[in-house]
């Protein structure tokens, strides 16, 4: 058999060359086939290794809590405008939430402002936070100098990012021990962070007890918590809420849907905000038109997980996959059948030859290989093409949505493969017809 | 031993309700080297038992061997196996495949060798078989390009490129003209006097049957008459032409 796939193929290419356009028209079934499959594998791997990457170089799930809410332009309208300032966010709210709340792995109140700092000639203008010793575990902080701050003692110490201990002291200068300005006290650097999250590298983090001494304010303005377990921050997430709704003293239900959080139409609004990563993430548009558009329907967006990022990015591709796997499923089908169709053309005006060959000593099967490999061939030729076809569309799909799109050597093989085996299949029915041929009835035939 | 041996050969084709009995009992033995021609008017039975002999077609009844075998109940695929290596047709309609060359239609039996044959040995004695024919300078041209009788000399070439003991010819001159008729017959003898080709001819020209050593005459699926024959010669026609001007 295999010895004789090389006249095989000639007598097949010769074919097939002889009737071109009837062979593309032929072939265009296979080739919109095999480029939906193309295309299909391409957008669905490509998307999920997009969240994966997202999942995987977020590392934790960090939960913010901010004073604060958004308000609404009109009741009637529900467009968000903008945070309110609340000044009901207390350290008493950060203990509640450690002791009362399961799964938390670090946990940091915060107190932010921007000013300028100065230390001894070098002035900066920067953002100054107050945290405690938590925030290092959440962020995964390691010390490039120095230590971390102490919670306990709430000394005035400071930690700074890498990037504004340069442009504070310089290259030449140790920044440890050194005193930095701000309002009216004065820090001692302890530390240097290689934090490179959100913008670390240029703030000046000092112990919040003192901030909030320095500011004359008794109310937090975020706490910062991480989850132990990924999976789990949408249900802290809403474990924080419930309590600290309980400890405002918040009543009503709130609305499902995007606005859901800042309270029920009709309800008292919330005071604070709970946001996680994903939803940061979200509103930093680090995320692709497509995510955004799988997301827009997602209810709880503020509580919204990577994970549940990710499971809907997944579901939206699979949506997508299953629209060109019906794509693909019904032309390839059409294509085999148009194959089918065409062979038993090609046989009936072949009768003679294959008579001939019968006469000639060939065995059904060798008439059966014949047309078989001519099926095959076809649908192969139309697999190559369907094949280039795939990979720019895919590139163009990928492209307009903003979608990645990888496409192994793996799939291209499964794209001809699946054209051979559409070949296999819907020629084998003509291949038999022609090897079951009578020699002598297909002899007389003109 | 004889190369054809039939023995009591029946065959009935049934359509519908009616059965149509196309062979009623015929016996002979072919021996080799002989050039039997088969005459008989239209309806007689001569393609039926050319269909029998050739391995295309099984008897209904009796017995076939060729060679010694008895080849009256082979199989499909054993039939086509004694086809490609004992049996060379010439048909009346030359049965070339078209736009194809010359060489390539000659390769066909080959095709089906077994063991297979690699493609060079399958084109040099494609090339050899042409070249017995004189067709040398036209291996390479398609039959549209070929006239009826170099079509039917490279469809003589195709039946005995595979060495058969036996060429069956149905009406090999049905299409020709009487000069190139007579220039197929003068090669089919020569097969015949070289190379030992033991040959069947049919014909329902009495012109045509005088060439063979044997005539033998059907009549409504029986033999009527079988005689030794003197062959006529190619030299004893008036319009006799030699080779190079046949067209
Ligand atoms: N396939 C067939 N089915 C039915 N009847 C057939 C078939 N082939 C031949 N016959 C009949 O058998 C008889 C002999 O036919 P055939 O051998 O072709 O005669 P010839 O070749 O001498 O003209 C005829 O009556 C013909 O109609
Ligand atoms: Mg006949």
């Amino acid at each position: 058999m295999f010895a004789m796939l090389p006249v095989n193929l000639k007598l097949a290419v010769r074919s097939l060359n002889r009737n071109r356009l009837r062979t593309l028209l032929t072939m265009l079934g296979i080739i919109i086939g095999v480029a939906a499959v193309l295309t299909m594998v391409a957008l669905g791997t490509g998307a999920r290794a997009s969240v994966e990457g997202e999942v995987g170089s977020a590392g934790t799930n960090i939960i913010f809590v901010r004073a604060g809410n958004y308000t609404r332009g009109g009741d009637a309208v529900g467009i968000v405008s903008g945070r309110g300032a609340a000044t009901t966010l207390v350290a008493g709210d950060a203990d509640a939430i450690r002791a009362g709340v399961s799964g938390i792995k670090a946990l940091s109140p915060g107190v932010a402002l921007r000013t300028f700092i100065a230390s001894g000639s070098s002035r900066a203008f920067t953002r100054v936070q107050g945290i405690d010793s938590g925030f290092a575990a959440i962020y995964s902080w390691n010390m490039s100098a120095g230590r971390m701050l102490d919670s306990a003692a709430a000394a005035p110490e400071a930690v700074l990012g890498a990037n504004l201990a340069a442009t504070l002291f310089g290259a030449d200068t140790d920044p440890l021990g050194q005193m930095i300005q701000v309002r009216d006290s004065a820090y001692r650097v302890v530390g240097v962070s290689d934090g490179q999250a959100e913008d670390h590298a240029d703030v000046l983090f000092v112990p919040w007890q003192t901030l909030q001494k320095s500011l004359g304010q008794n109310h937090l303005d975020t706490i910062t918590l991480a989850a132990e377990k990924a999976g789990e921050s949408s249900r802290i997430a809403s474990d924080i809420t419930n309590l600290l709704r309980e400890r405002h003293g918040i009543t009503g239900t709130p609305s499902a849907g995007y606005l859901a959080g800042q309270g029920g139409v009709g309800g008292v609004p919330d005071d604070f905000t709970v946001e996680t990563q994903a939803a940061q993430a979200l509103t930093k548009g680090l995320y692709t038109p497509a995510a955004a558009f799988a997301l827009a329907n997602l209810p709880k967006l503020d509580e919204v997980t990577l994970e549940e990022m990710a499971d809907t990015l997944d579901r939206a591709s699979d949506t997508m996959t299953a629209l060109l796997a019906s794509i693909a499923g019904v032309s390839l089908i059409v294509g085999g059948i148009g194959i089918m169709n065409i062979m038993l053309v090609s046989i009936t005006e072949r009768t003679r030859e294959i008579g001939l060959r019968m006469a000639a000593g060939a065995r059904s099967g060798d008439v059966a290989l014949q047309f078989l490999i001519e099926a095959v061939t076809l649908s192969m030729v139309g697999g190559l093409v369907g094949l280039v076809l795939g990979l720019v569309s895919a590139q163009l799909i990928g492209w307009s949505l903003g979608w990645p799109t990888t496409v192994s050597l793996g799939a291209m093989a499964l794209a001809i493969g699946i054209a051979a085996s559409v070949g296999l299949v819907f020629g084998s029915y003509p291949a038999r017809r022609a090897a079951q041929l009578d020699p002598i009835e297909a002899l007389r035939t003109e | 031993m004889p190369v054809i041996s039939l023995q009591n050969l029946k065959k009935v084709y049934k359509l519908g309700d009616n059965t149509v009995n196309a062979l009623r009992g015929v016996s002979l033995d072919i021996e080799e080297g002989e050039f039997v021609a088969i005459t008989g008017p239209s309806g007689s039975g001569k393609s039926t038992m050319m269909h029998i002999l050739g391995c295309l077609d099984r008897p209904t009844e009796g017995h076939y061997l060729l060679n010694g075998n008895d080849v009256s109940n082979l199989s499909r695929d054993e039939l086509a196996d004694i086809r490609n290596r004992q049996i060379g047709f010439v048909f009346q309609g030359f049965n070339l495949l078209p736009r194809t060359t010359a060489a390539e239609n000659v390769e066909v039996p080959l095709l089906y060798s077994r063991p297979v044959l690699p493609a060079s040995e399958r084109r040099a004695r494609a090339l050899e078989a042409l070249r017995a024919m004189g067709l040398t300078d036209r291996a390479f041209h398609h039959p549209s390009q070929l006239s009826g009788g170099q079509q039917q000399r490279v469809a003589i070439a195709r039946a005995l490129v595979n060495r058969p003991t036996l060429i069956l010819a149905d009406e090999p001159t049905g299409n020709l003209d009487t000069a190139t008729s007579i220039e197929v017959m003068r090669l089919l003898q020569e097969l015949r006097e070289k190379q030992k080709i033991t040959i069947v001819l049919i014909t329902h020209e009495p012109d045509i049957a005088a060439y063979g050593t044997r005539i033998i005459a059907v009549r409504d699926g029986i033999i009527i008459s079988d005689k030794p024959n003197v062959p006529r010669r190619v030299s004893d026609e008036p319009e006799a032409l030699p080779l190079a001007a046949v067209g």
